[in-house]
């Protein structure tokens, strides 16, 4: 079976990678370049030598290198190979999925090789809940990602890098903007309540932490539970799912010292693009006349205005108006602006810098690091920045034989600023506020705002937010008896966050060029909030055997963790110093001096939980493997008749490939495993801490009807809250398969699972409107998701010496709502049976050309529900329901009249391939990330320019400019009306694709040879130019980037419209000691 | 399992954790602040005032015969306005539940002497929540009718609230706001703060004065038709739970006496308690100039010395502002006064414009229209030349002078719709033209409606004036600095001619008497551009007649000598020789400027027509579906909906019975 492995090789690429691009490569390279190996170079001796593995087969293509150099080659058909090589020269035989040996040359004596099989992918551990288990003993679905994974990647977050390489663990960027964090998701939709969360539990080294506070380069390992099984230790802080973070630790030996940095270019993308200023007035005028406006928006005289800008015969972008001043910039403005253009930077600069010293003595070792992170913005006006600093040191000391205690610290600090102006509303708002025509700088040359954002970006104030972050855990290891281990952990950690904010007065100039104040109000905030959270975790395991063949192992333990919140914040007026914004020197009075009372607020809350668990592992021979965990929690979230809960998990596996009839396969299958799950679990993260209490909303100084001159003190009426409230339950089945064959280089892992959310505290079902208050949460939805996942990966060494590997991780989910409270079936909100994610739309026949189509097409097709004077522009709806009307009927499952399901937003299919390879120092990494199958539905004004809700809730982008009129007829958008929405109902035409491929990250890196820097006292210096979100393929509308619209916001108003992604370049270099 | 249990009793105490900064709703409500911080988170919910971006109350009368916005209102283009599957906004129980929850809640503690603080103020807060209640209620009385009185907070019960959703008839729910009028006037002392910021017993009189009267005119007007309780055609006449329907009072007629001697008798006790603010007659136009009260009460800072104004809301410059004199600098952020209007005025010796004698100069300018005119039309309508700004100061969207208007701008902010616009509202301190930055108070209620209220409930109940209402109106009349012979304007009032600018001319199709009209026309002058007109025309039933014969909205007369006020070339018509966009109607349908019929695209091109279901809303069809026992018979449920109205959603109205 040994004598053709290359045939193997070629079966199995072409079963995997169907894609056909890696099929003929490896051969040709392999066919080109081997004589170029089997020629000596311009040693003295000659060595000749056989490499057979354990079984006395000959490996062929095993490599045989001269330590410290270049000078190798390869075995032959036979095992055999010869090499010149300097006296006593040490050789390096390798071959993958062989541990590689070193053997020293002697003259004239040919060697013998005996290569073991390298069993570290059976011997793999893998971080699991409370302790760590051997990757072959696994029986629920964990994924595992490693440092490489994460490395050179120019991200500002671990998460971000996490992104399409696990299947399953969905990661989404809804906006660039620095502060912004990815939402995290494991295995789908979890949850559809409102009065609930569905996010993953994050543990650094066993507690609770934030994936975007950690140093992306101190991550040794991440493993990601994905089932009940995995995830039930922890109960109820982890219905879905698990993701813990190990970090590095310091190794016994010689200390190794990294230093590393990167420097970065970064440009946005996606960025709308806006009509010139006469297509736009043109535009919008169009609009106007659809509407029957009694005047269009742009006279005559302003028109020719703004076409006299454009051809230069104007110079000025606003004439003169009453007063001196400028005349109003959105009424008589005439410049040609394109305001994401000049709002946004074309290009950014950020650096990275890591240090990082690890070593130890027989009994302690240590690791430290430092990182520090500066990340420009992209705002043109004011400015934007993210830096972050973290420090770790971790010390783990062996106290005697029998305890080991550890002690880790883990400082990180982020310091986020932009303009104060700089909100959510600046990315939605752009589009409808920034008009074409509305002046950036007045004719003298000065910011001109009437209102238009540039002027509040650029002078408005300054947002800062530094954020700290402090973990100290200490934990002792004790075996006073062989086998029996305890874990005493304790950890605590300290968030510290400072936000402040100044708003300053704003000036316009007036026509003679002297300064007025525009915006009279200046004021200086500063919020203060302390996070405390401590956690304690006591477990013991016991492992042992019967007659070496039945395995055990028990553990046991207690966790408690506690967090308190407190939060104060103060604003006090009229900033003395516009240079010194702090509230001591705030005089408390308005522009017209008069008092203002500073605003001040506070407020304290926390939360706890407890838990009991356990675990029993049994293995036959390592064959036949069984899991039970058990756990039993509290929360305080709910009151003590509700509060504890019990969770078990059953998970059972079977090593196939360690049975005797497998025998015969195992040399082409060396792991096979079958594995199989089930559990349940609890949600207790519901939004409210208190969901059990009603409270009285009570806000001071908020009342705007004054009394005696000042805001007033108001109370509102408590909501009503649910006497049955309680815990949400999730039962998850998962069955997996893994495997690994051909020594290894294939492997993979196979899942299926449905997950049960049971009395989900979903939204309030739909009651008479005479109740007069929100109906309270209760505990009255089902979903069902479920899903499949499949990760392969191959990995190989070519005869040239080249290793490379493939991995794909594709994922895919879907959500069923399975009971749900809405009695009359309205489509305006969810149902039981709904396929969570669909779309209700009409069916478009086409935009009607003629006047006559239109006719004909009414006259069996009524569209008066939908709206009036149809006229050619118009698009053309089917009676899908041959009643010859074309309406929504009473909007109801079983009336829906001429709607149907057009399209589902749920993100399927999504995928990630990661191609690897390195050859003599050289390693390059390309990796892409998407999503195979998704609609999407656009329904505000960045999509359609003209909306239903008039001239201030309208756009021009250069998409929109292909409307329909008589010069245009064969146009994709219809004819714009404001102020009506009858074009632009939920249609099939204008269902967008929102499916693409992304080149999340390119890399290429060279390590300069050893021999080279070891000169220089160096054991490895790499170089690498990184490339992030390079390429994408969609056919989505250019509109939005279609990774930061939002999974299953429809709001009609709310524009998706986010702080662009970026294209990174990064430049970097890696030393280690 | 033993040593588990024992642990998980010390955990409890870990566990347990109670809000720390929230205040839970047992211990609240106890004291008089409390009840004054519950009451004082309803008073912008509920009341009236100014918002931003917009003519504030002033522009309240839009899509009327007295004021029109930009673009025209589908309630005067039937077919456009229609039924929805889903609406929250009309049929609402928000704040009805918010002040069901304070009084079920304060009423048995006031009882029980368990809330501390002062007497008179505990019962003071008691009876702002009884208005408040009583406000919220007339607004959706106003809508729909016949209504849900709910006098307590409900359970999410769904039977429970299906019960609760049956409409009680209109007569009754306006009884039932008059209750709760009474309570608020039994509780609540007359301006506590001396401020008249606060909600006090002189506004519960004379709204409740508004409340009886539209409910008695309505039940005069619509009598014998499906809009009145116990008609044949009523579509509640169908419930059940209507079967033993019989009016309180005996007959629809001793009903609507009954409502009309309440709206006398709560009027005069208003009227009892102010005195009108004094009227120069003048517009300022200098500082040295003397200053107009009457004017300076719509638009001065603190309005708290003005005897007449009952209510008002405060506004500053940093806590909370509007944009109402920025509006009045300009055309009143599109709203514009209708022909209709200015032609409904009088001239100063009491004369209708067209009587012989009157000295009427006719309206080829505005300086013609203003002069000899009723005060309250030369003092608010702005004339081009005239000072806008007397006090200078620091806000930059002033205009001064006043400038021609600009009937074609494309900003709806600076548009003047009709070419006509008022100052009412505006003030001549520069400091309050920041845009979004003024804070001249708003005026809630102001007492010169009482003696309207009462003049007209005399009337309508009695077919004469008594000696009190004669009183009022003499000394309306002698403060606007119009002749108080009112005698002398209803004898050369001719109904023919008042039929085509004023909709009040009319009630149920049919022309009003001459002194009727009058009084109504003092009302359509006195409270013009102050929010109460459509409530007025519906309750006098006075657009019928455009069921059958539309009516063309007009402004100013562009087509005459007021055309040299602006470049032809800019004045695009449809038809006319210059090319472009049309943005002023053609000099071919009107001399005057028609604001709806510059396209003729437009669908209120051919005039404003009316259609009878309009007077009332149309019920959302998911609130009849959710409250139905059979989903697939909408008879099944206790709401039924408002006459011509469908139970199928985005359906125009139908016709009426008996219209």
């Amino acid at each position: 079976m040994r004598s053709n492995p290359m045939k193997n090789h070629k079966a199995m690429f072409a079963l995997l990678f169907c894609t056909g691009f890696l099929t003929a490569s490896p051969q040709q390279i392999y066919a080109e370049q081997m004589p170029a190996y089997v020629q000596s170079s311009q040693q003295l001796q000659t060595v000749k030598g056989l490499v057979k593995d354990a079984s006395g087969q000959p490996i062929i293509g095993a490599s045989v290198l001269v330590k410290g150099s270049t000078n190798g080659t390869i075995t032959d058909i036979d095992g055999n190979f010869q090499l010149s090589v300097p006296s006593g020269a040490i050789l390096q035989i390798s071959y993958i999925g062989y541990i590689t040996q070193e053997v020293k040359s002697i003259l004239g004596k040919p060697l013998q090789i005996i290569l073991k099989e390298d069993t570290k992918t059976l011997d793999e551990v893998v971080v699991v809940g409370f302790g760590t288990q051997k990757k072959v003993n696994l029986t629920g679905s964990v994924g595992t990602i490693d440092a490489k994974e994460l490395d050179s990647r120019p991200v500002t977050n671990a998460a971000q890098a996490l992104q399409g390489i696990v299947p399953g663990l969905q990661i989404t960027q809804s906006s660039g903007s620095l502060e912004d964090t990815p939402s995290i998701n494991v295995r789908g939709t979890a949850t559809i309540g409102t009065g609930s969360t569905g996010s993953p539990l994050v543990l650094i080294d066993g507690s609770e932490g934030d994936l975007n506070s950690i140093n992306p380069q101190d991550i040794e390992s991440i493993s990601i539970l994905k089932d009940a099984a995995a995830s039930s230790i922890y109960g109820s802080r982890a219905p879905f799912g698990v993701i813990l973070v190990t970090t590095k630790s310091g190794k016994q030996g010689k200390v190794v010292v990294n230093y590393n940095s990167s420097f970065r270019i970064s440009n946005p993308i996606n960025m709308p693009d806006e009509m010139d200023s006469y297509t736009f007035a043109t535009y919008f005028n169009a609009a106007a006349v659809n509407a029957s406006w009694s005047s269009p928006v742009f006279s005559e005289e302003h028109l020719e205005r703004i076409s006299n800008y454009q051809n230069g015969t104007l110079t000025t972008s606003v004439p003169e108006g009453s007063n001196g001043y400028w005349a109003d910039g959105y009424g008589y403005g005439n410049d040609n602006i394109d305001w994401f253009s000049a709002i946004y930077k074309k290009q950014t600069f950020s650096q990275e810098h890591n240090f990082s010293a690890s070593g130890g003595a027989e009994k302690i070792n240590f690791y430290a690091s430092m990182n520090y992170l500066n990340n420009d913005g992209l705002m043109n006006f004011g400015e934007d920045g993210y830096n972050r600093y973290t420090t770790t040191g971790k010390i783990n000391a062996e106290l005697t034989n029998w305890a080991k205690f550890n002690y880790t610290t883990r400082f990180t600090r982020t310091d986020y600023k932009r303009p104060s102006t700089m909100t959510s509303s600046l990315y939605t708002d752009l589009g409808r506020q920034g008009w074409p025509t509305l002046p950036l700088y007045d004719p003298n040359g000065y910011l001109y705002s009437s209102p238009s954002p540039a002027l509040g970006l650029a002078e408005g104030g300054v947002d800062k937010t530094q954020t700290d972050n402090l973990y100290q855990q200490a934990s002792f290891t004790l075996e006073p008896i062989k086998n029996w281990i305890t874990h005493v952990n304790f950890s605590y950690r300290t968030e510290n966050m400072n936000r402040h904010w100044d708003s300053q007065m704003l000036y316009n100039h007036d026509v003679s060029g002297d300064p007025y104040v525009y915006t009279t109000s200046s004021n200086v905030y500063e919020g203060n909030e302390k996070d405390c959270y401590y956690n304690w975790n006591v477990f013991s395991e016991y492992s042992f055997n019967i007659k070496e063949k039945h395995n055990f192992k028990v553990m046991g333990g207690f966790q408690a963790e506690n967090m308190d919140i407190r939060k104060s914040s103060a604003q006090s007026y009229g900033i003395i110093v516009e240079s010194l914004p702090v509230i001591d020197l705030t005089s408390s009075t308005d522009y017209y001096g008069n008092t203002v009372t500073p605003t001040v607020s506070g407020s304290t809350s926390s939360w706890s939980t407890a838990g009991f668990f356990g675990r029993l592992n049994y293995d036959y021979l390592g064959r036949y493997l069984a899991e039970v965990n058990l756990r039993y929690d509290g929360t305080s979230r709910f009151r003590a008749d509700q509060r504890w809960n019990l969770f078990p998990s059953l998970s059972l596996g079977w090593n196939i490939s360690r049975e005797a009839f497998f025998e015969s396969l195992s040399e082409k299958v060396n792991a096979l495993k079958l594995r199989f799950s089930y559990g349940e679990l609890g949600n207790q993260n519901t939004d409210s801490y208190y969901p059990t209490y009603q409270s009285i909303t009570y806000t001071a100084n908020n009342g705007t009807w004054l009394q005696d001159g000042a805001l007033t003190n108001t109370a509102e009426v408590p909501a009503l809250i649910s006497s049955t409230l309680t815990w949400e339950k999730v039962h998850t089945w998962n069955i997996g398969l893994d495997w690994g064959m051909f020594n290894n280089r294939l492997t993979g892992n196979f899942d299926i699972y449905t997950r049960k959310t049971l009395d989900m505290v979903g939204p309030a079902p739909e009651l008479p409107a005479t109740l007069g208050i929100d109906v309270p949460k209760t505990n009255n939805t089902d979903l069902k998701t479920s899903g499949w996942e499949l990760l392969v990966s191959w990995r190989d060494k070519l005869t040239c010496g080249m290793n490379y590997g493939i991995t794909l991780s594709l994922a895919d989910a879907k959500t069923k709502i399975t009971r749900y409270p809405n009695d009359t079936g309205t489509l305006d909100s969810y149902y039981s049976g709904q396929n969570y994610g669909e779309i209700w739309g009409y069916k478009t026949l086409g935009i009607a050309q003629t006047q006559d189509e239109m006719d004909t097409h009414l006259a069996e097709a009524n569209q008066d529900a939908l709206g009036s004077s149809w006229t050619p522009g118009d698009v053309m709806y089917a009676d899908l329901n041959d009643d010859d009307v074309v309406d929504n009927g009473a909007n109801t499952l079983s009336d829906h009249g001429d709607l149907k399901v057009i399209g589902n937003t749920t993100p399927r299919y999504q995928f990630g391939i990661d191609l690897t390879a390195d050859w003599k120092g050289f390693d390059f990494r390309c990796f892409f990330q998407g999503v195979a199958k998704r609609d999407y539905w656009a329904s505000s004004y960045y999509f359609w320019g003209v909306s239903s809700w008039g001239e201030w809730w309208s756009a021009g982008l250069k998409q929109h400019q292909d409307y329909w009129r008589e010069d245009n007829t064969n146009a994709y958008y219809p004819r714009p009306i404001f102020g009506d929405d009858k074009n632009q109902q939920t249609q099939t035409r204008y269902l967008q694709d929102a499916s693409y491929i992304r080149l999340k990250n390119l890399q290429v890196g060279y390590t300069l040879p050893a021999t080279l820097t070891q000169k220089w006292g160096v054991s490895k210096l790499r170089l690498f130019v990184s490339g992030e979100n390079l390429w994408t393929g969609t056919s989505m509308t250019k509109i939005y980037d279609p990774e930061t619209i939002s999974y299953d916001d429809n709001d009609a108003v709310n524009s998706k419209m986010a702080y662009p992604l970026s294209k990174t370049f990064s430049f970097g270099l890696s030393i280690t000691l | 399992m033993l040593i588990l249990m024992s642990m998980q009793t010390a955990c409890n105490d870990f566990l347990d954790k109670e809000p720390e900064s929230t205040i839970s709703p047992e211990n609240y409500l106890t004291t008089e602040t409390d009840l004054k911080s519950y009451d004082d988170g309803l008073y912008t919910s509920i009341l009236p005032s100014h918002s931003n971006w917009s003519y504030g109350t002033f522009g309240d009368d839009e899509h009327t015969d007295n004021q029109a916005y930009i673009t025209y209102d589908n309630r005067f283009v039937p077919g456009q306005w229609k039924t929805a599957q889903t609406e929250s906004t009309n049929w609402y129980f928000k704040y009805i539940y918010s002040c069901n929850y304070f009084l079920s809640n304060v009423l048995t503690k006031y009882e029980a002497g368990e809330i501390s603080g002062t007497d008179a103020n505990i019962r003071h807060y008691i009876g702002e929540m009884y208005f408040m209640r009583a406000y919220e209620y007339f607004k959706r009385y106003q809508m729909f009718g016949d209504f849900p009185i709910i006098t307590e907070p409900l359970e999410d019960n769904s039977e429970e609230l299906i019960e609760a959703s049956k409409r009680y008839p209109r007569n009754e729910v306006a009884r039932f706001i008059l209750s709760d009028l009474d309570e608020a006037i039994d509780y609540m002392e007359s301006n506590p703060d001396d401020n008249k910021t606060r909600i006090n017993k002189e506004s519960a009189l004379l709204l409740k004065s508004r409340v009886a009267l539209f409910e008695g005119t309505w039940l005069k007007y619509f009598k014998g038709t499906a809009f009145v309780p116990g008609d044949d055609n009523w579509p509640g006449i169908d419930k059940s739970y209507n079967a033993d329907f019989t009016y309180e009072a005996g007959s629809i007629d001793e009903e609507i006496n009954w409502f009309l001697a309440q709206a006398m008798d709560a009027a005069e006790q208003c009227a009892a308690t102010f005195t009108l603010v004094s009227n120069t007659g003048l517009v300022q136009q200098s500082t040295s100039d003397a200053i107009n009260p009457y004017m300076n009460m719509f638009g001065d800072d603190d309005l708290s010395d003005y005897s007449e104004v009952l209510l008002w809301r405060d506004y500053d410059i940093n806590l909370s502002t509007h944009c109402v004199v920025v509006a009045a600098q300009y055309g009143d952020y599109g709203v514009g006064v209708t022909r209709g209007l200015v032609n409904g005025f009088l001239m100063a010796n009491g004369l209708p414009i067209y009587a012989s004698g009157s000295g009427y100069a006719g309206d080829d300018s505005i300086s013609e229209i203003r002069s000899n005119r009723d005060s309250r039309l030369s003092c608010f309508l702005k004339e081009p030349g005239q000072h806008n700004i007397l006090y200078s100061g620091t806000g930059e969207y002033y205009v001064d002078p006043e400038p021609y208007p600009d009937i074609t701008s494309g900003s709806s902010e600076q548009k003047y719709t009709t070419g006509y616009a008022l100052r009412k509202g505006g003030s001549f301190y520069q400091d309050q033209c920041g845009n979004g930055a003024c804070y001249t108070g708003s005026i809630t209620f102001r007492g010169a409606e009482a003696y309207l209220n009462y003049m007209e409930a005399c009337y309508e109940l009695n077919g004469y004036l008594d000696a009190t209402a004669q009183s009022y109106w003499v000394a309306l009349r002698s403060r606007s600095q119009v002749d108080t012979d009112y005698q002398k304007t209803i004898d050369n009032t001719d109904m023919s001619e008042e039929a085509q600018w004023d909709w009040g001319a009319y009630s149920a199709g049919e022309l009003v008497d001459a002194t009727l009209f009058n009084i109504r026309r003092e009302r359509r002058c006195e409270l013009m551009a102050e929010g109460l007109r459509y409530m007025d025309l519906r309750r006098w039933r006075a657009m019928d007649q455009m069921i059958t014969t539309p009516y063309h909205i007009e402004g100013f007369k562009l087509w005459g000598p007021m055309l040299d006020w602006y470049d032809s070339s800019t004045l695009i018509y449809e038809g006319g020789s210059a090319s472009g966009t049309a943005n002023v109607s053609s000099p071919l349908l009107s001399e005057y400027m028609r604001p709806y019929e510059v396209l003729s695209s437009s669908l209120a091109y051919e005039g404003y027509t009316w259609t009878a279901a309009h007077y009332l809303y149309p019920i959302g069809i998911q609130h009849i579906l959710i409250t139905a026992s059979d989903q697939s018979d909408l008879t099944t449920s206790p709401i039924y909906q408002n006459p011509g109205w469908s139970t199928e959603a985005s359906q125009g109205a139908g016709t009426v019975t008996g219209f």
